[in-house]
């Protein structure tokens, strides 16, 4: 059954792949790999990824511990490099761009929430916010920030440095200054691994209300099952490479966007 | 991101980590405090020189010449430049009653002082005495027991006393003394018989032209103008050589305490920024997720790291600069130096400059290996550190920079080039024996015991301490050794400078005639004291070299620095036998009662300078009269003695006729008060004798003052030491805070734990010992021997001492430090990680 799954979700993923070549795609990968270290010590991570992700989609990438789906969450958001193969993230061609280069390309394009929320500690809340803003070149960054964490629902704890914050709100403000540069795509890894579960639930709400009402592409990088359901599309991954790459319910199925891809 | 933005990104993260720079700032505060304050110190010595320079001279040019009065025509020459005073300085005993004193007797003429005033104790500004009278200075006051209204006598001659002397204008050129000064009017000495063919006074002419004639040039007319008269000519802004050798010798060194302190403060500026940055980590990170490149990373960083650099270099200037008042009355008596506020613009703009730029050479390596920190950090717990190489452009433009300036400064280049290169070798040597240590570690075989294998390991690992902690600790116990040897050379020197078995009294200005009465006096007084008697006349050198082919002094450009016996007058002296203490290093002494051709047995040292050899000859000026005599001898002299001791002694046949003085040494059998002075003062009342106590307590004094400043000034050198050490191993254990808790966690006791760091810092500061013993005594004695030309003679148990010292402060803090983590229980430990 698994390996019945593993083999419609790869004719699936190669459907989708050939299917929409007119499709205005988020991520568009071929054969991507990733191998860390060098000579006899290096590890191969990503063994030929093939993935095309449309605009506005939400993809949840489902895998055990050390099967790659963070790794190929950090090259598909630009934080490594990625060893060899094609990739073209929100339309810029990510191959052969160097660190600085990847950081331009992130600036403003794509945001990033983590498992450890990774506060700046020496700030407060909005200034979290605002510093997300400044790097992408936003003017009125002080206002903008207010209103982000007012639409996380932590209008009143602006001024709140993250040691003064519980974890879900440390994840509230993540999420904030990850979508408040208005991203085309927003990653999220292991969102709820630091929370309880229901502030996880409520975490996850929050960041597909958000996205719903941002219109940006979303991939959510879990080991959770449950929450993995809640995506547009699953993607499983094990060891290294694309297990299997699904829709979960004929909600999404006859979505907009998968019925284009479907077609 | 433009810097503006940069900047309010660095603002916001800072406002709450300034803590984290705090080892940034105290080092540059001390760094940049210790040169502004020598800066600002220097000039405010410098101005008062310039400033008083007039009033220190008591005029624009002055002569002086020995044992006669100044001619018509030395005279006249200086006369059509501007007004000229007279006056005399001899050595003499001053009497109350039974009660005697040597002073300075200092004969001045009715236009004294030409510059400044004299202030009496009552208030009173006043100029030369009334016949009869005297201003007499407090020592001479408390000594003879009188106060104003008051008479004693000199040279048997009534005295009345007219004021006590509170600030005596030209006090500071008139050079050392031995004894306390008393001013008479100009006339006196010759009516007390005090100035008496062959008499050792000293006639004094100086002009004033209220600073509108060029001194130099005057100066150098009258040396061209009379070569061999035995002139000593100073002119205004060289009132007092003696003066400004001594500050330009502690202008070198404190010049070169600043630098070293800066360079110390550079490590811990290093040091403190690694760690600094090597926290921020995870900010640099996320900032870079967010999508900052490593330029605006630079920006934020080289922000942050500048504002604290600044704040710390503001504050060293401004406590330089309060600090100096405090320096400046400290040094009021001893130095001329500009009162109140002095500020230095130029000193202070290089010492801040100076900061700034060793905050960038040393600062530059860690931020611009901070700038690629990767994004992935976040996602991996440890990512290999990345290496800083990128940042020789910038060390290499600082380290230019600091060159630059400290070769503008007021140091010597030499002493200054010297230091640099030093402390660059210095630097290079630790830095290849921390990169040695840890290779060195990584290619040892792994021990059996689980902490001796985790203290290796920690020593070579990725991402390991051990340069920076071997460098810190080197430069930290460096200058705790290099602070031991100056300090308990200059005391060896104190001890052995000022000799234990001096002679108990002085007598000068014996006529030769009264020799055998003399020894009578002194062995009626003193009865077993022995008695040495020397004849002595002053002359100068005009001339030496091979017979027939002379070096004519006047004619010489340049005279070699160690060759000081060829400038202006020395005593001379001839004799029968070798005199005592000296022996013959080459030819030979003459024969009694030796009748030949003139001979003179010279200093070896003075042969040495001057190239002076066996069978040479040397002339000299004898109160206008020129002698030559054949170098009969060279001799080794042993200047401790505290006897006296001539460069050049003569044959008796070679001085006939010259008119001469005898001088005596007593050596008492016993240290009882025998009266011997009081009878010598009433029987010889145109000689001055001198107690020698005093003056070797005054000397040890003065020794005891110059070590004391030599000692403050270097100890802020150490301080920065002593911070970088502290901050090194701040910085180290916090690195180590992690391990310790997951072994604690993992069942790890706290004596293993101890035994760790034991381990580790015990191998390196043990290691480092060596070599800070070893570079600091050779610092040490480039100190010691080289800047103030004194014998290196540390005490080794006291070096050990401190040394040992150092080495307890630095494992004591590291595993004092490390107690509040070891004793908290692994779970609380674990949610501080």
């Amino acid at each position: 059954m698994r390996a019945l799954l593993a083999e419609s979700g790869r004719a699936t993923h190669k459907h989708i792949v050939t299917q929409s070549p007119d499709r205005k795609s988020a991520i568009l990968a071929r054969n991507l790999t990733l191998s860390l270290g060098s000579g006899d010590g290096a590890t191969s991570i990503l063994k030929g990824v093939d993935l095309t992700v449309p605009d506005g989609q939400v993809v949840a990438l489902l895998g055990p511990s050390g099967s790659g789906k963070s790794s190929l969450m950090a090259v598909l958001s630009g934080l490594e490099r990625a060893s060899g193969g094609e990739l073209s993230v929100a339309g810029a061609d990510f191959m052969g761009l160097s660190e600085d280069q990847l950081a331009l390309a992130r600036r403003g394009r794509i945001g990033v929430v983590l498992q450890a929320f990774h506060l700046l500690p020496t700030m407060t809340a909005q200034e979290n916010v605002m510093t997300a803003l400044e790097l992408a070149g936003v003017a009125d960054a002080g206002p903008r920030a207010a209103e982000e964490l007012k639409a996380v629902g932590l209008g009143h704890r602006l001024h709140h440095y993250p040691s003064q914050l519980s974890g879900g709100e440390q994840q509230r403000v993540a999420i904030a200054r990850a979508l408040a540069p208005r991203p085309a795509l927003l990653f999220a890894d292991e969102p709820t691994g630091n929370l309880d579960g229901a502030t996880g639930a409520a975490i996850i709400d929050l960041i597909l209300n958000r996205r719903a009402e941002t219109g940006a592409t979303l991939v959510i990088i879990t080991h959770d099952e449950a929450l993995a359901q809640k995506a547009q599309r699953i993607i499983r991954i094990a060891d290294g490479r694309i297990e299997s790459d699904t829709y979960p319910s004929d909600t999404y199925a006859s979505d907009k966007y998968a019925s284009g891809e479907m077609a | 991101m433009n810097w503006a933005s940069a900047w309010r990104i660095a603002r916001r993260e800072l406002s709450a980590r300034f803590r984290g720079l705090r080892l940034l700032l105290a080092c540059l505060f001390l760094g940049v405090g210790a040169l502004a304050a020598i800066g600002s110190l220097t000039k405010a010595i410098n101005e008062g020189l310039a400033a008083k320079g007039r009033q220190i001279l008591g005029g624009d040019v002055q002569i002086t010449v020995w044992q006669r009065p100044i001619s018509a025509e030395e005279r006249a020459a200086l006369a059509r430049y501007g007004r000229l005073s007279d006056g005399q300085r001899l050595q003499a005993m001053a009497s109350n009653g039974d009660t005697t004193a040597p002073v300075q007797l200092k004969a001045v003429d009715a236009l004294w002082p030409m510059v400044g005033r004299l202030e009496l104790a009552d208030g009173r500004h006043v100029g030369a005495p009334a016949a009869g009278t005297a201003w007499i200075a407090r020592g001479a006051a408390e000594r003879l027991g009188i106060k104003p209204g008051d008479s004693f006598t000199i040279a048997g001659k009534p005295l009345r006393v007219g004021g006590i002397i509170a600030v005596e204008p030209d006090g500071l050129g008139e050079g050392f003394a031995l004894g306390p000064t008393v001013i008479v009017p100009m006339g006196f000495p010759d009516g007390a018989g005090l100035t008496a063919p062959g008499a050792m006074y000293r006639s004094r002419l100086r002009m004033d032209c209220a600073g509108a004639c060029d001194a130099a040039a005057i100066a150098e007319g009258l040396t061209k103008r009379f070569p061999e008269n035995g002139l000593d000519v100073r002119t205004r802004d060289k009132a007092s050589p003696g003066t400004e050798t001594f500050i330009a010798r502690m202008g070198d060194f404190l010049v070169l305490v600043g630098l070293a302190a800066l360079l110390i403060a550079g490590i811990g500026i290093g040091g403190g920024t690694a760690s600094y940055l090597e926290a921020r980590r995870g900010v640099i990170a996320t900032l870079k997720v967010m999508g900052a490149t490593s330029g605006d990373i630079a920006r934020i960083y080289v922000l942050q790291i500048a504002a604290a650099a600044g704040v710390g270099a503001f504050a060293g200037l401004m406590a330089g600069v309060a600090v100096l008042p405090l320096v400046v009355k400290a040094l009021a008596g001893v130095l001329p130096v500009v009162d109140g506020f002095v500020l230095a613009p130029w000193a202070l703009a290089r010492a801040a400059l100076w900061g700034l730029l060793v905050a960038l050479v040393f600062a530059a390596g860690p931020l611009l290996a901070a700038r690629t920190y990767p994004a992935m950090a976040l996602l991996r717990a440890r990512v290999a550190p990345v290496s800083g190489r990128q940042s020789w452009r910038w060390v290499g433009a600082g380290l230019a920079g600091i060159i630059a300036l400290a070769f503008l400064g007021d140091g010597s280049a030499k002493t200054t080039a010297i230091f640099l290169g030093g402390a660059a070798g210095a630097f290079v040597l630790l830095s290849a024996l921390g990169w040695g240590l840890a290779r060195m570690a990584a290619h040892l075989p792994r021990p059996r015991s689980p902490i001796l294998r985790l203290a290796l390991s920690n020593i070579h690992r990725p991402g390991n301490q051990t340069a920076r902690l071997v460098t810190a600790l080197g430069f930290g116990l460096t200058a705790f050794v290099v602070l031991a040897v100056v300090q308990t050379s200059l005391d060896a020197n104190i001890a052995a400078r000022v000799p234990q078995k001096a002679p108990d009294y002085f007598a000068i200005d014996l006529q030769p005639g009264d020799e055998a009465g003399f020894r009578a006096t002194v062995a009626g007084a003193a009865p077993g004291a022995k008695v040495r008697t020397v004849p002595t006349l002053r002359g100068a050198i005009l001339a030496y070299g091979p017979a027939g082919a002379q070096t004519r002094v006047a004619d010489m450009k340049d005279i070699p620095e160690d060759a000081w016996q060829l400038k202006g007058e020395r005593g001379l002296t001839f004799a029968q036998d070798v005199p005592e203490g000296n022996v013959i290093t080459d030819g030979a002494w003459w024969p009694r009662d030796y009748q030949g051709e003139p001979l003179v047995s010279v200093d070896e040292k003075l042969a040495k300078s001057t190239g002076l050899k066996v069978g040479d000859s040397v002339t000299v000026g004898l109160l206008g009269v020129e002698r030559t005599a054949k170098v009969a001898s060279l001799r080794r002299i042993d200047w401790d003695s505290f006897g006296f001791n001539y460069v050049l002694v003569f044959s008796p046949n070679a001085l006939a006729g010259a008119p001469f003085k005898l001088a005596a040494t007593i050596s008492l059998s016993d240290k009882r008060e025998h009266g011997l002075l009081r009878a010598l003062t009433r029987a010889y009342p145109t000689a001055s004798v001198v107690e020698v106590g005093p003056l070797l307590r005054d000397a040890r004094g003065l020794l005891g003052q110059m070590s004391a400043a030599i000692l403050s000034a270097a100890g802020v050198a150490v301080l920065a030491g002593v911070a970088v050490l502290l901050g090194a191993i701040a910085a180290a254990r916090a690195s180590r805070a992690y391990d310790n808790t997951i072994l604690r966690v993992l069942g790890a006791g706290q004596r293993q734990l101890l035994g760790l760091l034991l381990a580790e810092y015990g191998v390196l500061a043990g290691l480092l010992a060596l070599v800070a013993l070893a570079l600091g005594t050779g610092l040490g004695w480039l100190i010691v021997v080289q800047l103030f030309s004194f014998d290196f003679l540390p005490s080794w148990t006291y070096v050990l001492g401190v040394l040992g010292g150092g080495l307890a402060l630095v494992l004591g803090f590291a595993l004092g430090g490390s107690l509040p983590l070891l004793r908290t229980r692994p779970a609380e430990a674990l949610r501080e990680l």
